[in-house]
């Protein structure tokens, strides 16, 4: 038959004064109800910062940025949160249109880091290489927009270049995916 | 990989939050830590499986806590200053002074949000009646609140012992 382990049972207990034995240290606790104030004035200034948008879906979140020839502007979420869908909407104007038609340009990082799943409206053709996608829209009336349904699989920095066309100057969307 | 190291940082997490949200005493859940209780749970669930649904991620996610759990314990039991960190001391609520009185440890009281109805909760459990019958009062590291009966209630059969 094994042996069972013993102890002799001791005042391991803190007792004070013959009386009953609690083990209350109070100069730790005092140190822990210091450390709880540190950390709900952290809860505190966390939601503050997320109404605000610093984690995404707010006002601090939204940014546009704009061609130097002002022929196109994209409106994004500059911080992202991943799974979680979003919109990118590109307008574009007259100065984007050549001969009835607007070609767009995005890199690749706006499909395998943001998650592009849908494009509204449905371009007409679209173009693989320059290391990203070209798409072409049959324009009647300019301006008109592209959005983008974006659902970003996993958190990172996605910069994303936009432009009218594969050879046109380009604009840069730089967007943080949090987990 | 991604789910097991979510796991991990949604117990470790929430083993935080519900140490700062604090100790109340356990069988007086009252319906606002039953709405805590049920929507951490349901948020922490969110997060945790994301778009996960198989059976092999729940299957991973459990293991992955109860080894974070499993391992908790363990450290906990060897170290006295992590079993402090995780479940803080017993807290004396109501003692005798050195004049012989009973009073309120106000500063405990008020950071623990324990007011004397849970005490009062407490003495009745154990068969007291009022307040005087209490000689003093603890509040234990899971929550429930311990009463010495006083020397009043001693002759009702309670025994004549002072905490500090």
């Amino acid at each position: 038959m094994p042996v069972t382990a013993r102890r002799l049972v001791e005042n391991s207990v803190a007792k004070v004064n013959e009386e009953v034995a609690v083990g209350e240290d109070l100069a730790f606790q005092r140190a822990w109800w210091r450390f709880e104030r540190i950390v709900w004035a952290f809860f505190v200034i966390i939601i503050v910062l997320d109404l605000g948008g610093a984690f995404g879906r707010g006002p601090m979140a939204q940014a546009q940025v704009t061609s130097a020839n002002h022929s196109l502007s994209v409106h994004y979420e500059r911080i992202e949160r991943a799974g979680t869908p979003s919109i990118l909407s590109v307008k574009m104007d007259a100065g984007a249109i050549r001969d009835g038609q607007a070609t767009l340009f995005v890199s690749d990082s706006l499909v395998s880091g943001l998650g592009a799943r849908r494009i509204i409206p449905e371009p007409a053709s679209t173009r693989i290489g320059d290391g990203g996608l070209s798409y072409t829209f049959p324009i009647t009336e300019p301006p008109f927009s592209v959005r983008f349904e974006l659902e970003p699989p996993g958190a990172g920095r996605f910069p994303v270049e936009i432009a009218a066309g594969p050879g046109a100057a380009a604009v840069t969307a730089v967007v943080w995916v949090v987990p | 990989m991604q789910a097991i190291f979510r796991a991990f940082f949604g117990y470790f997490f929430l083993v935080l939050i519900v140490r700062v949200v604090g100790r109340r005493p356990g069988r007086q859940l009252t319906p606002f830590e039953f709405v805590l209780v049920f929507f951490i749970g349901g948020l922490a669930l969110t997060a945790m499986v994301g778009d996960e649904k198989s059976l092999t991620n729940a299957t991973c996610q459990i293991v992955a806590i109860a080894l974070a759990h499993y391992t908790m314990a363990w450290a906990r039991a060897k170290s006295r200053i992590l079993a402090r960190l995780l479940d803080g001391t017993p807290l004396i609520l109501m003692e005798t002074d050195a004049m012989g009185r009973r009073v309120w440890r106000t500063e405990t009281m008020a950071r623990m949000r324990i007011q004397d109805t849970d005490v009062m909760f407490s003495g009745r459990d154990h068969g007291l009646k009022t307040l005087q019958d209490i000689e003093c009062a603890i509040l234990e590291r899971n929550g429930d609140i311990s009463v010495m009966p006083s020397s009043r209630s001693a002759s009702r059969g309670g025994g004549d012992r002072r905490c500090r």
